[in-house]
C-alpha cells in the first residue's frame, strides 16, 4: 500500500505547536504585567531598550515611510488624472498612510530589525547560561528582561508611528506640488480635511499593540531556543516570521474592530 | 556602564519632537468641532436621502458645521414618523429664521450634505436647539412615477391626435377651419382697408328708416 503523500502527523504537530505558542505567549504576557505591577522598574535598562530597539530605528523607518508617501502619490496620480481630480490624491495618501500604513510599516520594521535583535540576544543569553545565572543571583528573567523591552517598544512605538505618519505625507507632498503641480497650501488643508481624530488614534492603538506583540513575541523565542548557535538562528528566524504574521492579524482585526464596531 | 544622562536627553528629544508632530495633527486636523464652540439645529425631514453622520452642512454654500445625530422620532399628534437630523453650527454663524433646508448632493462621489439658505426675512435668528422644517429631497422612485405618469398622459393626448378626435386635432387635421379663419382674416383686411381709405364711415351712421 501507498503511503499517502501529506504528512498527517506532521501537520497534527504542528498545530499542537502553534497552540503551545499562543498559550506560552499568553503566559508570558501575564508574567510580565505581573512583574511590571510587583517590582521596582529599572530606569536605564528601559531608556538603553529604548534607545536600541525605537530611537535607532528612526532613520531607516523615516527613509521607507518617504518612500511610501512617494509610491502612494504616483500610483493613484495615475487614476486620479484620468479623472481629473488630482487633488484627492492628498486626502489618499493622507488617510492610508495615518491609518493603516504608517504603523503597520512601522511595526514590520522594528520587528525586523529590533525583534530578532532581541531574540538573538536573549538566545544566546540562554544557550550561553547567563539566564540561569540570573535566577541563581535571584533576578527573574521576565522582570530583568522582557519587562524593559516591553515597556519600551509598546509606548514608544506609537511615538515612532507617528513620524512616520508625518514623512509619508511629506513624501505625498513632494511629488504632488513639486510633481504634479497642486499648490502648497491645498495640499495641506484637502490632507487635514480628510483626517478625523479616529484615523490617527486608531493609528495609534493599533501602534500600542503591534509594540506589545513584537516585544513578547521575540523575548519569547529567545526563551524557547533550544540547541546552541544554530538553535539562536532558528529562533530569529521564527521570532520575525511569527511576529509579521500577528501583527498582520492584529491589523486585520483591529481594522474590523473599528470598521463594525466604532464606525 | 551606559551614560544615562545622554540617553535622556536623546529620548527627550526624541518625545519631544513625537508630541510636537502630534500637535500639528491634533491642531490641523478637520474635526474643528472640538475647539470651537457651537450650538445644535434640528432639521426635521420626511425622507433624508442617506445623508450620513458627519457630513458637511452648508450656509450659502460655505461649511459652517456637520450632522451630529440622525434619529428617527415618532410625534403622538400626527401619527406620523419623521427624521430629525441635528446639525452643529460654529457660534460664529447666525442662522435666520426665515430659511430653507434641504438636502443637497455633492462632487464626484455623490456625498449627500445639507443645504441651508436664508430666505426674504433676515430680521431674526435661529435659537440653539431651535426646530425647524427641511424640505424633502425627492426620492429617485417618486421621480421615476412622476415621469410614468407624465408619460402616459402625454401618451393619451397623442393618441387622440393620430385618431384625429378633439379639438386640437381638428386644428392640426382639418383644412376647412384653416380656410375659414383665412377668410375671415382677408375680410378684414378689406374692412380695416375700407377705413383706412374712408376714416368717415366709422363716424357715419346711416339713417333709420322712418315708418
Amino acid at each position: 500500500m501507498k503511503r499517502p503523500n501529506f504528512n498527517f502527523l506532521a501537520l497534527g504537530k504542528n498545530i499542537k505547536d502553534l497552540f503551545y505558542f499562543l498559550g506560552s505567549l499568553f503566559h508570558l504576557g501575564l508574567e510580565n504585567i505581573f512583574w511590571i505591577f510587583h517590582a521596582p522598574l529599572k530606569k536605564n535598562i528601559i531608556l538603553e531598550q529604548i534607545e536600541k530597539t525605537v530611537i535607532k530605528s528612526l532613520p531607516i523607518v523615516s527613509l521607507i515611510s518617504l518612500f511610501i508617501g512617494i509610491i502612494l502619490a504616483l500610483q493613484t496620480a495615475v487614476q486620479m488624472q484620468r479623472l481629473g481630480s488630482e487633488m484627492y490624491i492628498a486626502s489618499i495618501v493622507a488617510l492610508s498612510v495615518v491609518r493603516e500604513l504608517g504603523p503597520v510599516i512601522t511595526a514590520l520594521i522594528v520587528a525586523g530589525r529590533s525583534g530578532a535583535a532581541i531574540t538573538a540576544e536573549i538566545g544566546s543569553m540562554l544557550v550561553t547560561e547567563q539566564i540561569d545565572a540570573l535566577k541563581s543571583l535571584a533576578v527573574n528573567p521576565v522582570h530583568y528582561l522582557v519587562v524593559p523591552r516591553f515597556l519600551a517598544l509598546s509606548f514608544m512605538l506609537p511615538v515612532l508611528t507617528l513620524y512616520a505618519n508625518i514623512i509619508g505625507i511629506i513624501g505625498g507632498y513632494l511629488i504632488c506640488v513639486y510633481k504634479l503641480s497642486i499648490s502648497s497650501t491645498m495640499y495641506i488643508n484637502i490632507t487635514f480635511e480628510a483626517l478625523r481624530f479616529k484615523d490617527l488614534f486608531s493609528g495609534l492603538i493599533k501602534a500600542l499593540f503591534f509594540g506589545m506583540i513584537i516585544a513578547l513575541v521575540s523575548c519569547l523565542e529567545g526563551f524557547r531556543v533550544e540547541g546552541g548557535a544554530e538553535g539562536v538562528g532558528k529562533a530569529t528566524r521564527n521570532s520575525v516570521v511569527a511576529s509579521f504574521i500577528l501583527i498582520i492579524t492584529a491589523d486585520c482585526i483591529f481594522t474590523a474592530i473599528f470598521y463594525f464596531v466604532f464606525p | 556602564m551606559i551614560d544615562e544622562k545622554k540617553l535622556e536627553f536623546k529620548l527627550g528629544i526624541f518625545v519631544f519632537l513625537g508630541i510636537f508632530i502630534l500637535a500639528i495633527f491634533v491642531f490641523s486636523i478637520g474635526d474643528f468641532k472640538i475647539w470651537q464652540r457651537g450650538y445644535i439645529v434640528n432639521v426635521d425631514f420626511g425622507f433624508l436621502n442617506g445623508v450620513k453622520l458627519g457630513a458637511p452642512v452648508r450656509f450659502r454654500g460655505v461649511d459652517v458645521g456637520e450632522v451630529r445625530a440622525i434619529e428617527i422620532i415618532e410625534s403622538d399628534e400626527s401619527k406620523e414618523s419623521k427624521v430629525r437630523v441635528s446639525c452643529w453650527i460654529k457660534n460664529s454663524v447666525k442662522i435666520p429664521s426665515d430659511v430653507s433646508v434641504w438636502v443637497n448632493t455633492l462632487g464626484l462621489l455623490g456625498e449627500k450634505y445639507i443645504e441651508i439658505m436664508p430666505g426674504k426675512n433676515n430680521a431674526s435668528f435661529l435659537k440653539p436647539h431651535a426646530c425647524i422644517k427641511g424640505n424633502d429631497p425627492i426620492a429617485m422612485h417618486e421621480l421615476g412615477l412622476l415621469a410614468k405618469e407624465l408619460i402616459s398622459d402625454l401618451e393619451a393626448i397623442i393618441l387622440k391626435l393620430k385618431n384625429r378626435e378633439g379639438s386640437l386635432a381638428n386644428l392640426i387635421y382639418e383644412d376647412s377651419l384653416y380656410k375659414k379663419i383665412e377668410n375671415i382674416i382677408s375680410n378684414l383686411e378689406t374692412l380695416s382697408n375700407e377705413i383706412r381709405l374712408h376714416p368717415w364711415k366709422l363716424l357715419y351712421r346711416p339713417k333709420e328708416k322712418r315708418r
